[in-house]
């Protein structure tokens, strides 16, 4: 599960900081919740097909290629990334324009976002294509994959042309991006090796949002192997770490009544992996919504029901004039896992025209009294409605 | 109190004229001030409307040889990461037959501190961006879409191209703009793929990509700085306009205090104190003031709505900035205009009220003593007249120690001492020279009466006098600019404009175009043009070495044997020929006058400017005229410009052999070209737009010099209705003695009609030199050029009967009465007194 914002495109400025979305918008976060209309549905019994699956839907209303990576540099110094390129679509498939010069269906939204220590950078970008053409200023393609806005781009490393090739090509990503700012620029341009298979997430890829039945198409790649440089106000270092790639795709997310979320991702030292969110709202009493997926080391997901995960905040910090919390308990116990997530930087507000909270984490198991190095993990939360 | 105040009052009810005459010059000083600065203001609202839009503030991308980008290009420059968005400009006909331009956006990369970003935040991005779009529109601009504004949202208004989409009205919008998707706007102007420029954030882009000219925003001159220097013309037209309706109002204010000492003697010695009779006295002024003030306004506001078309086609037209035909006024301005005529109201009552502070009780009011006060008062004026000459001397020092085209205030300053110490000196002058007449023509007992009588006169007469003195000067002075300027202007034009047509064709047309012209015989001569923009990096003169980074013109001509002859050189370094032999040959280049008074350029200084190829060195052989053109230029050789500057071509003049058959040319050339209707035109047509033009620039100028003539005019009339009466009272005795009223009539008039004439006679040289300082300060100030100084004979002769008609019309009125008036009632009225 990943951030329901990009419809909030319909909201958003044209360009700048947008309105804030205030929590009591009566169609859920940023309108997520707005009725699906015209578009395709996501439904339980929907198969996932690979690779189609990679590129765009463009008859579903929103969809997301979300990338969190934590790395270390050569010296063990950690460094975390965000590469998110979100789709909306501007019209339901049968309204769409005749594709004349310049006429679009789909919008574009990229971020990227670099953190090391208490340094945040952020960067956005739109663009808008029309789902009839190929090669626009910003798009997706199946095999070999790729989607980009502008020169930003996670592209598939797997020569197409060569016949004899029959990997997956998604299996082998590059990833590149750069923004100048005033602090002399940042960006990356990384390897992504997958080291375990595609995780399909709820019900064989239908992953359940809310009580009364909204729900995404929904899968990930949580095994990825990062290696290559990452440049931070214009210093460049190498490094290498894990990553996790979502994607999911739906035309309507959120119940009219979800305000915002809380969503946990993270990568445990046993080789397990873990995803895990609670919806604020729209639970089967009006209370939260939780869901998760606990992954074996093989990659076998084990999907979560509500009553199989708790979430409880237990401290919040100040950030950008907002109480977020930065430190969580976090149980599932028919895994045996009880945790203690924490951000140990809470400055990683994402001043983007929808604003979010996104950074690292760091989790421990709750019973490790005042041993603060015991690890179990790392990965990455993202809050948003606050 | 109230009734000390309602006595004071009585007193215009008793002399309407009085009232009527202080109302009238407030209320015209205050219409024409307040209609320029409502012109002033509706303009600077558009300019700021189109300063916040993207098409001047951002830095803009083209491609070096003229032909349009397109959207691949476009897509390229995204992907090597370049952060550049897409703009499409258009024009359509509106249906009231104006030129709406149709300005197509990506609001998804436009950079985002734009007046339309601001405009859409509370607005639907998804609306915009998808059919049937939105066209964003200021709500001044429905009209020419043939919509009101009650109906104007959602409305799809249909032009010859088509329907627009649903119209969405944005006040912030510049007028005479649709702002829409580019999506829309490419399905509206059918340009497909095509963009006209792309655009970029001020500075994010280090260099221009290989085959672009990048243009940076700091060098797009915006209309706000362009068309300053004409709006502070419209302000000093309209500063001269409120001091000659305030003469006026000071005039009839000191009548009034004139006639009602007794009664304020008569208050003070029932015991109203004399600060208590000054405060009436303002409160007075106040009220009065206040009416005059908002009539004023009102009028203006009018006046300014039936003016501001034409100020909108010159602007328009000289500048191509866009102005709203409609007025839009901010609440300041209203309160400015009550506060600019309240102010010279309370400056022009001062010396009254001054003069009623130090109101002796017991003294009489005596024609001879008041007399001899009036003379302490000439002592006064010639003194102030004379610190007005010597701060006009030192404005004038340093002006001439400036560099030329600097100082426009200044000159404006320079101007008004002129004509204020000019105002001061007409009094003591006038009074000296009847003085001097008076004892020339003693033997003639009449006609020393008659003189007598006017120095009694003076004194109420000065005031209109000084007014009308003004008022003829800058007439005539305004007269000679406009008349000299248009003289040279169409000089210039007839020298420019030496091919039959000028032809356009498509940049990948051009060279076959030319190629084919060149065959054909009825073709005499062929005259490329072509055109290019560089930065002035450097200039080497007799001063040593300069770098002023300017941006400038590079256009190219064709130094022919049509056009070496007629075209206008204004300084050489080694005369004409020598400069079109080095021209032609490539080696130098003519400089624009603009350019030479902006960075003081001389023949023989070197110039550096940036070419595609590093740099380029060039020498001045000559300064060349070049009215009208707000721009520093750099003239080249067509041949020399398309090699070293990359030079895109522009246009070909063509000239046509003796007995040419201009139609079958003409048609040729369009069956073989499929040129667009616009692609040829024919000179006399160039010059017919370009005269008219001109004529529209100084429409305003026109009507606001003879609006202040009409002031003064008004201003004379009313001084002398206000004491008819009392005139008829002096002119009794005389009657009674035996002078016919046929004679006394004629008296009268040779008095007024004689004063008029002195004060024409000198309104000629100070006009002259008005006109010399408009030519040779302001205009080199405002427009970076000088001009010849003409005087018209027939302009003088306006002047001198324009005086005699004003000061006739206005004594007629007065002179009718007394030919009417029983001469019984002319001696009751004097035992009366």
């Amino acid at each position: 599960m990943r951030p329901w914002f990009v419809a909030a495109l319909l909201l958003l400025t044209l360009a700048g900081c947008g309105e804030r979305t205030a929590p009591e918008d009566p169609a859920g976060f940023a309108g997520l919740g707005e009725a699906a209309g015209d578009f395709a549905q996501a439904r339980r019994g929907n198969a996932l097909r690979f690779p189609e699956d990679h590129a765009a839907h463009p008859d579903y209303r929103i969809e997301w290629w979300y990338l969190t990576a934590n790395l270390a540099d050569a010296r063990g110094e950690p460094l975390g990334l965000q590469w998110t390129l979100f789709r909306q679509a501007l019209t339901p498939p049968d309204e769409r324009p005749a594709p004349t010069p310049w006429a679009a269906d789909q919008l574009w939204m990229a971020h990227m976002a670099v953190s090391r220590g208490d340094t945040h950078r952020v960067a956005e970008r739109f663009a808008r294509s029309h789902s009839a053409e190929t090669g626009g200023q910003a798009g997706t393609r199946a095999e070999p994959f790729r989607a980009w806005v502008d020169h930003w781009q996670l592209a598939s490393r797997v020569d197409a042309s060569d016949e004899a090739n029959t990997d997956d090509t998604f299996a082998a990503l590059q990833l590149t991006a750069h923004q100048d700012d005033e602090h002399g620029g940042f960006g990356y341009d990384l390897t992504l090796t997958a080291e375990g298979p595609l995780v399909a997430h709820g019900a064989a890829g239908f992953s359940q949002k809310a009580a009364d039945g909204q729900g995404s198409m929904y899968y990930s790649q949580p095994f990825w192997r990062i290696e290559g440089e990452v440049t931070l106000d214009g210093e460049t270092r190498e490094v290498s770490g894990r990553g996790w790639l979502d994607r999911e795709w739906s035309s309507q997310l959120l119940d009219e009544r979800q305000q915002g979320w809380d969503w946990f991702s993270l990568h445990l030292e046993d080789g397990h992996r873990l995803m895990a969110f609670q919806l604020r709202g729209g639970g089967p009493d009006g209370g939260d919504y939780r869901s998760g997926t606990w992954i074996s080391p093989a990659g076998e997901p084990t999907a979560l029901g509500p009553d199989e995960i708790g979430l409880t905040p237990l401290a919040s910090r100040e950030v950008e004039g907002r109480e977020v919390p930065t430190r969580w308990r976090l149980e599932v116990p028919r895994a045996g896992v009880e945790l203690i997530v924490e951000a140990p930087h809470a400055e990683r507000w994402m001043d983007t025209s929808v604003p979010y909270w996104e950074g690292e984490v760091i989790a421990r198991d709750a019973d490790s009294g005042q041993d603060r190095d015991r690890r179990r993990g790392v990965g990455y939360l993202e809050m948003t409605g606050y | 109190m109230l009734t000390a105040l309602a006595t004071l009052l009585s007193h215009y009810r008793r002399h309407p004229g009085q009232l009527a005459m202080l109302l009238l010059g407030l209320w015209v000083a205050g219409a024409l001030w307040s209609g320029v600065q409502a012109i002033n203001a509706s303009a600077r609202d558009s300019y700021s409307r189109a300063e916040a839009l993207f098409t001047t503030g951002l830095d803009r991308l083209e491609r070096r040889d003229g032909e349009p980008l397109t959207r691949d290009d476009y897509l390229r420059l995204r992907r090597a990461g370049l952060p550049v968005s897409p703009l499409l400009e258009g024009s359509l006909e509106g249906l009231d037959g104006t030129q709406l331009t149709v300005i197509g956006i990506d609001p998804l990369t436009l950079p985002g501190d734009n007046a339309f970003a601001a405009a859409s935040r509370q607005g639907e991005l998804t609306a915009f961006l998808t059919p049937p779009w939105q066209t964003r529109v200021a709500p001044d601009t429905l009209p020419s879409l043939g919509v009101n504004a009650r109906q104007a949202h959602g409305a799809e208004p249909r032009l010859a191209e088509g329907r627009l989409p649903p119209l969405m009205p944005s006040p912030t919008l510049p007028p005479g703009t649709l702002v829409m998707d580019i999506a829309a706007a490419a399905r509206l102007l059918d340009s497909g793929e095509r963009i006209t420029r792309l655009v970029s954030a001020p500075g994010m882009l280090e260099r221009a990509p290989e085959g672009l000219v990048l243009t940076r925003a700091a060098t797009l001159v915006s209309p706000g700085q362009l068309t300053e220097s004409f709006h502070l013309n419209l302000t000093a037209m309209a500063l001269l306009a409120l001091v000659v309706g305030l003469f006026i109002v000071q005039a009839a204010l000191g009548l009034a205090l004139e006639q009602r000492l007794g009664m304020l003697r008569t208050l003070r010695a029932l015991g109203v104190s004399g600060r208590g009779l000054v405060g009436l006295l303002a409160l007075e002024l106040a009220l009065l003031g206040l009416v005059g003030a908002v009539a004023g306004i009102v009028s203006g506001v009018w006046l300014a709505s039936l003016l501001l078309p034409d100020v909108a086609a010159t602007l328009g037209s000289l500048y191509g900035a866009e102005v709203a035909v409609t007025l839009n006024l901010p609440w300041h301005y209203w309160l400015g205009g009550l506060a600019v005529t309240l102010g010279g109201l309370l400056l022009a009552g001062s010396g009254v009220l001054w003069r009623a502070a130090r109101l002796s009780v017991l003294g009489l009011g005596q024609a001879q003593a008041w007399r001899s006060g009036f003379l302490r008062q000439l002592r006064g004026m010639a003194l102030a007249g004379g610190g007005v000459t010597a701060l006009g001397l030192v404005l004038w020092a340093w002006l001439s120690r400036q560099p030329p085209g600097e100082g426009l205030v200044a000159g404006f300053g320079l101007i008004a001492a002129l004509l204020l110490a000019s105002a001061l000196w007409l009094p003591p002058l006038l009074a000296l020279a009847l003085a001097g007449l008076g004892r020339l023509v003693r033997r003639h007992p009449l006609a020393q009466w008659a003189l007598a009588d006017l120095q009694l006169q003076l004194p109420r007469l000065a005031l209109a006098m000084m007014a009308l003195l003004i008022a003829l000067a800058a007439n005539l002075g305004v007269s000679s600019m406009v008349g000299g300027f248009r003289l040279t202007f169409l000089d210039w034009l007839d020298q420019r404009l030496v091919a039959d047509y000028y032809l356009r064709p498509a940049p990948e047309q051009f060279d076959t175009v030319q190629a084919w012209l060149a065959e054909r015989p009825e073709v005499a001569e062929l005259l490329p043009t072509r055109h290019a923009e560089a930065t002035l990096v450097e200039i080497d003169g007799p001063d040593g070495l300069r770098a002023p980074h300017l941006p400038v013109g590079l256009y190219g001509i064709t130094p022919g044997e049509s056009l070496i002859p007629s075209w206008p050189l204004l300084a050489t370094r080694a005369g004409r020929d020598a400069a079109w032999q080095a021209f032609a040959a490539g080696e130098a280049a003519f400089v624009n006058e603009q350019l030479a008074i902006d960075q003081r350029l001389e023949p023989g200084d070197r110039l550096t400017l940036t070419a595609p190829a590093g740099q380029e060195t060039l020498t001045v052989a000559a300064v060349y005229p070049d009215y009208g053109n707000p721009r520093g230029e750099v003239l080249l050789a067509t041949p020399r410009l398309a090699e070293r500057f990359a030079a895109a071509p522009s246009s070909i003049g063509l000239v046509l052999a003796a007995e040419a058959d201009e139609a079958a040319l003409r048609d040729a050339l369009r069956r073989r070209f499929a040129l667009g209707g616009d692609a040829l035109v024919d000179q006399r047509e160039v010059k017919r737009m370009s005269v008219e033009i001109f004529e529209r620039t100084f429409t305003i100028t026109r009507a606001l010099s003879a609006l202040t003539l009409g002031v003064a005019a008004l201003a004379l009339l009313a001084s002398l209705l206000a004491q008819a009466r009392e005139r008829r009272r002096q002119l009794a005795p005389l009657w009674a003695l035996g002078v016919p009223r046929a004679r006394l009539v004629t008296i009268q008039l040779a008095q007024l009609g004689g004063m008029a004439l002195s004060v024409g006679a000198l309104a000629l040289p100070l006009g002259a030199l008005l006109a010399l300082g408009l030519v040779a300060v302001i205009n080199v100030a405002a427009f970076g050029w000088r001009l010849p100084l003409h005087v018209f004979p027939g302009d003088l002769a306006v002047t001198l009967a324009t005086a005699m008609g004003v000061a006739l019309a206005a004594a007629a009125l007065p002179a009718t009465r007394l030919w009417r008036t029983p001469p019984r009632a002319l001696l009751a009225e004097e035992s009366g007194t």
